[in-house]
């Protein structure tokens, strides 16, 4: 029979199939011994996700890898596969993210040997997340469009409702992104937790505002470019940038306070491989493991005492931190963001 | 006199007509068994790529949760506004993208002038639109701080919003429309032109009474997947859209701003019913209409225009567009040899070192293996589908054309979720597995078979609607011919009705193939620690702030899939169908 057309395009795609298929099952499952693989969600960048894996590895022998999700990702994800789930453990991401998966009940309580050694506030009471490095809210500004618009750079949640700021200012969408959410949840912890104060401060910051973006360090990335003065971003993100070569950017703090997230850790329900993914934790804990991040270019600051805290990074001790429950704020999350986004975002610009 | 040969217009033939052609009973019976059996097998196929997600995601927005936010978009008017700017946004970039599509293909088979295979390079650059990269690139020249409104005009433009989306989201996609129309325009038959003019017509009228109108099922097919598409795109309104937020956007900070998954489905949900109308309004519109130009006889030479009345203003609109499109694409290729991109512009080779030698050479070879198996199945699949949907079925042809449409309709965070949804498990129906786990790092080939999948669903529907608008113009009596000489339906399907519609085959392969490549929110839900994609890769970097490695990463994909596009191009033309063209 005459092959036609259409089998061989078939037969090629089959064919196609089982090669790419066939090079690329069980990756790295005989190479460390005897161990069962932790496979975890790592919600940092790319580079610093690497190295914990292959650094994790070296240090425990279990085979290690993981797939980069932030926060939102992770928990669709995770509820996808409810009690059957594919990952073991949660690297990274704000900690109200980890909370978002427990209420779904998607995380197991863990309370790690080494967590002796992390502050209170930077872990959870209730023993579902532990802390392993803490960002700070700050002003990221670029000199060059400050000294255009004849301004100096913020140092007051005041200072950015200046008319001068006029279109220059950007931040996140509280309902996108964490940090958003962390700067609009710091007003509510300063107002005394009065959510109305709050979102009137922001209404009137509104002005000024060129774009909410829905990425939080996106705003960073703007100021960098010039496309506005002053970014509303973690400080750790704000070195990143000036790191990769946006040195005309700077960093400030408001005086009144900022607000600050908690990168976690936690454990998965039901994980395959429970040992494997404590034997995680416990590891992202130590100082040792802590001190990678700035090896790769990441500057938030580690939560263990004993890790070293390099001239990248800020000194939370000379900051005014405002405290705030994580918990409470995650509660409150959803009415007070579609309120930001029914009576803030939406409203013309004067 | 080729308009008149059927009034059962679109030649939505019943299978009793070609049966009246072809008498023998058998050969009727054995027709339409190959009918049922291919019909049934594209069902199936359709159902596991597209249904079962889909309904998983239905359950999902009619859950407590999903059915609150649906309350609310009919009670809030913040909601009314985003459906209002998702309509808008379709509308215009439906319009504009389908608009200079046309203009390109006219300018490249009917209008004469010099470097026309450089024109249609320049039309075919767009279909590779990594994310991001163009809407970055626009951003650096046209931003307030850019190169070309800061830089050359002083002016501090504002691009974030309407303006910029419509410009970016018509830039990438107005090639489908120009691959529609070529094809079209060149099976059109020169001889209707001809007897135009020669009653008399001068060279403007013939366009706009005698071309146009035999183009309607193209200018309709072309608005509605660029409707569709528009509506459904997430990375540029991420990046552009400044305050003007679109239900893809929305569904997306739902699901990643909210934790809430029921409230993404549920904003999907509302992309799905304008798609469902746009579409409803074509298929009615278009049946009104018989254009049927490829009859089997021979015709005579298409004559290239040089009538100044036409020549310059389009030659004039395409130039302006091109310059646009090579300003944009050099950016991003500029960029990726630049140390910080608009900032520190010295020359380095760093970044390309970085994606050649790092993470990157994994990435691109899985990303293209995956896009290689899925580009040909989704060519074939949308032919099929075409196929079926113009010739053999009558009644649920309008449901098979709205389920292939679907994919793409569909914004790709909230496949990604479906698929999830459906295949990280394995599948059962009560209580009996039926399929193992498809996706998941847990399932065979590290999850890919789940990513080859949603490859084919969002690449599927452009080689459709191509297919669809090829058949239309071409009269069934070419095929009733082999059915008569004994051929069977599949038969004729694969040695003659193939064949006809192969530049429509060959657009739907290159738009498939240059889709997966570059196709990034539904993977993101379907990533695995075995497989590397590039577009998620591109996104880490822009997320890292490191926009360098990402136009590195932007240029190097450009590269894989257009010359992976001339190869695809060089197979189909030369080796499998061997040069029978059946063009005039």
């Amino acid at each position: 029979m005459r092959r036609t057309p259409l089998t061989i395009v078939l037969a090629a795609a089959t064919g196609l199939a089982l090669f790419t298929g066939c090079s690329q099952t069980a990756p790295g499952s005989e190479s460390a011994g005897a161990k069962k693989p932790v496979t975890f969600i790592c919600s940092p960048q790319e580079d610093w996700c690497q190295l914990v894996a292959a650094e994790f590895t070296k240090a425990s022998g279990y085979p290690a890898n993981y797939v980069r999700l932030s926060g939102g990702e992770a928990v669709a994800r995770l509820s996808a596969t409810g009690n059957t789930p594919e990952f073991d453990a949660w690297f990274g991401g704000g900690a109200e993210g980890h909370l978002a998966a427990d209420a779904q009940g998607l995380i197991e309580p863990y309370v790690s040997p080494n967590a002796d050694q992390i502050a209170d506030e930077y872990k959870d009471p209730k023993d579902r997340w532990t802390g392993v490095y803490v960002g700070a809210l700050s002003f990221c500004s670029n000199t060059d469009v400050l000294k255009e618009i004849g301004a100096k750079a913020p140092t007051s949640w005041n200072d950015l409702l200046d008319p001068r700021f006029k279109g220059n200012i950007a931040m996140a969408h509280p309902g996108t992104s964490g940090t958003a959410y962390q700067a609009l949840w710091t007003h509510v912890e300063l107002d005394n937790g009065d959510q109305a104060q709050a979102l009137e401060y922001f209404a009137k910051l509104h002005s000024n505002i060129l774009q909410y973006s829905k990425s939080g360090s996106a705003p960073g990335q703007m100021a960098g470019r010039g496309e506005v003065a002053t970014g509303i971003i973690f400080a750790q993100d704000c070195q990143k940038f000036i790191k990769e070569g946006f040195t005309n950017l700077t960093t400030t703090f408001p005086k009144e306070g900022e607000g600050y997230e908690v990168g976690a850790v936690s454990l998965i329900k039901n994980a395959r491989n429970p040992e494997g993914a404590k034997a995680f934790i416990d590891w992202t804990l130590t100082a040792q493991a802590q001190d990678l991040a700035a090896t790769v270019g990441s500057y938030s600051v580690p939560t263990n005492p004993d890790a070293t805290i390099t001239d990248d990074m800020v000194d939370l001790k000379k900051l005014k931190l405002v405290h705030a429950d994580i918990d409470a704020a995650g509660t409150a999350r959803n009415a007070l963001t579609a309120k930001f986004d029914a009576e803030v975002a939406p409203a013309p610009k004067e | 006199m080729t308009t008149t040969l059927t009034p059962a217009a679109g030649g939505l033939l019943p299978p009793a007509a070609s049966a009246r052609i072809s008498p023998p009973k058998r050969t009727r019976a054995r027709a339409d068994r190959s009918v049922i059996i291919l019909g049934s097998a594209v069902a199936l196929i359709l159902l596991l790529l597209i249904g079962y997600p889909v309904v998983s995601l239905l359950s999902a927005a009619f859950a407590p949760d999903g059915l609150a936010v649906l309350g609310r978009i009919v009670t809030e008017p913040a909601n009314h506004r985003i459906v209002l700017n998702t309509l808008v946004l379709g509308l215009i970039v439906g319009v504009t993208g389908t608009l200079i599509g046309f203009l390109f293909a006219y300018a490249q088979t009917r209008i004469q002038f010099r470097g026309k295979k450089l024109l249609h390079l320049l039309a075919m650059v767009p279909i590779v639109a990594p994310p991001f990269a163009v809407a970055t690139a626009v951003i650096t020249l046209f931003g307030r701080n850019g190169a070309i409104s800061n830089g050359l005009f002083g002016i501090k433009g504002d691009i974030y919003g309407l303006p910029g989306l419509v410009l970016v989201l018509s830039l990438s996609f107005f090639p489908v429309a120009y691959m529609n129309f070529r094809g079209m325009l060149e099976s059109l038959d020169p001889s209707l032109d001809e007897a135009a003019s020669s009653l008399g017509a001068n060279k403007l009228r013939v366009f706009f009474s005698v071309t146009v109108p035999m183009l309607v099922p193209g200018f309709a097919g072309s608005f509605l997947l660029l409707f569709v598409e528009s509506i459904a795109d997430l990375a540029n309104p991420l990046v552009l859209g400044g305050d003007y937020t679109v239900l893809a956007s929305r569904a997306y900070l739902a699901v990643t701003g909210d934790y809430n998954t029921s409230a993404g489905a549920a904003y999907s949900l509302t992309i799905l019913l304008p798609a469902l109308l746009v579409f409803l309004v074509q298929r009615y519109w278009v049946s009104k209409r018989s254009v049927v130009t490829v009859t089997g006889k021979p015709t005579g030479h298409t004559e290239q225009i040089t009538a100044r009345s036409i020549r310059i203003p389009v030659l004039a609109i395409v130039g302006v567009i091109s310059a646009l499109i090579i300003t944009i694409y050099l950016t991003v290729l500029a960029g990726g040899f630049m140390k910080v991109p608009g900032v520190n512009n010295a020359f380095t080779l760093e970044h390309f070192q970085f994606v050649l030698t790092g993470l990157g050479s994994k990435a691109m070879i899985d990303t293209a293996s995956l896009a290689l198996i899925a580009a040909p199945i989704a060519g074939v699949l949308g032919m099929l589908i075409a196929w079926l949907v113009v010739r053999k079925l009558r009644r649920t042809s309008g449901l098979l054309d709205f389920v292939g449409m679907l994919g793409l309709a569909v914004p790709g965070t909230v496949l990604g979720i479906g698929y999830a949804l459906s295949y990280i498990t394995p599948t059962t129906i009560f209580g009996l597995q039926i399929l193992p786990a498809l996706a998941g790092g847990t399932a065979a080939f590290s999850g890919g078979i789940a990513i080859v999948m949603v490859y084919i669903t969002r690449s599927l529907p452009s080689g459709q609607r191509a297919g669809i608008a090829a058949l239309n113009q071409i009269h069934p009596a070419i095929e009733e011919a082999s059915t008569s000489l004994g051929a069977g339906s599949g038969t004729t399907f694969r040695t003659v009705t193939l064949p006809l519609i192969q530049s429509a085959l060959v657009s739907g392969l290159t738009y498939a193939f240059a889709r997966s490549m570059t196709t990034l929110s539904p993977i993101v839900f379907l990533t695995t620690p075995g497989i590397k994609i590039m577009t998620s890769q591109i996104l880490a970097e822009v997320d890292s702030g490191r926009f360098g490695n990402a136009f590195a990463y932007c240029t190097v994909l450009i590269i894989i899939v257009l010359s992976l596009i001339l190869v695809l191009n060089l197979l189909v033309r030369k080796v499998i169908f061997r040069g029978r063209t059946h063009r005039r």
